[in-house]
């Protein structure tokens, strides 16, 4: 199960931050709306993936049994999990608490912010697999 | 940009909040007795081999089980995810092939990880477990 629902955490992480992406480069002359839709995307992204992480963080937490740190590649995966998950939880309530009132010098911030998340989240994602493929 | 720093550290505030209850989560199943009892067991079996006196081949295997095995196959060998080590059946050669080889969608490979010396040490530490 942890095998599973760990992609969704990691995959809609990193949409969100590259919906944010194009918000902030697509002209705002072209399509007014457009950039709006792409904003919203990376919210409901956001949210997704910070519920989504529950599931894989339970479903590892049992398949360790309780271990929070452990050894090796297991120790790589968790250095990179456990700051990951904090800063997801973080960004997502604060989105959910900014709204679009964010302005645009506290967005960018957001996104610089987001943009590591989805890095720190990618190498906790990639121990994992190392852990799986070889031990 | 009130707003905003409010918002963090609400979302910071949230954040710590989930985490401690997730570190408390990983307690409780630590304490499970399902939990406790895999740790007696490692404890004792420990205890057992360190009576027995390892040879240092089998030592060295024991350090390389730990490190890539334990995770899967249990601390003490009786089997988690992966099964049981324990009374191995198997010639010296099939463990070898199934530790290099893996086992396709139950087991990853070692091959490019352990050399022949690492396989050979694993082995004798394999061949110890017999209670």
């Amino acid at each position: 199960m942890h095998g599973g629902t760990t992609h969704f955490p990691i995959a809609l992480v990193m949409a969100s931050v590259v919906f944010d992406l194009a918000a902030l480069v697509v002209p705002e002359s072209v399509d007014k709306s457009r950039r709006s839709n792409l904003r919203a995307a990376g919210f409901y992204s956001l949210s997704l993936g910070a519920l989504s992480t529950f599931a894989a963080v339970i479903s590892g937490l049992v398949l360790s049994h309780g271990e929070l740190w452990g050894r090796g590649n297991l120790a790589r995966h968790h250095a990179f999990l456990w700051p990951g998950f904090g800063l997801v939880i973080a960004l997502a309530v604060w989105r959910l608490a900014v709204g679009n009132r964010a302005s645009s010098r506290a967005f960018k911030m957001y996104l610089g912010v987001s943009v590591l998340t989805g890095a720190i989240m990618g190498a906790a994602g990639y121990w994992g697999g190392e852990l799986l493929l070889n031990g | 940009m009130q707003s905003e720093l409010k918002a963090a550290f609400v979302g910071v505030t949230a954040s710590v909040l989930v985490l401690a209850l997730t570190f408390g989560f990983a307690a409780f199943l630590r304490s499970s007795p399902a939990a406790e009892a895999n740790r007696n067991l490692v404890s004792s079996t420990r205890s057992a081999a360190s009576i027995l006196t390892l040879s240092s081949q089998a030592q060295q295997g024991r350090n390389l089980f730990e490190r890539n095995c334990a995770h899967c196959h249990g601390e003490d060998a009786r089997g988690d995810e992966g099964p049981t080590l324990h009374h191995l059946a198997l010639s010296d050669a099939r463990i070898a092939r199934r530790i290099k080889e893996g086992v396709k969608g139950e087991m990853p490979r070692f091959g490019s990880k352990l050399d022949d010396a690492h396989i050979a040490e694993l082995i004798a530490y394999l061949r110890t477990l017999r209670d």
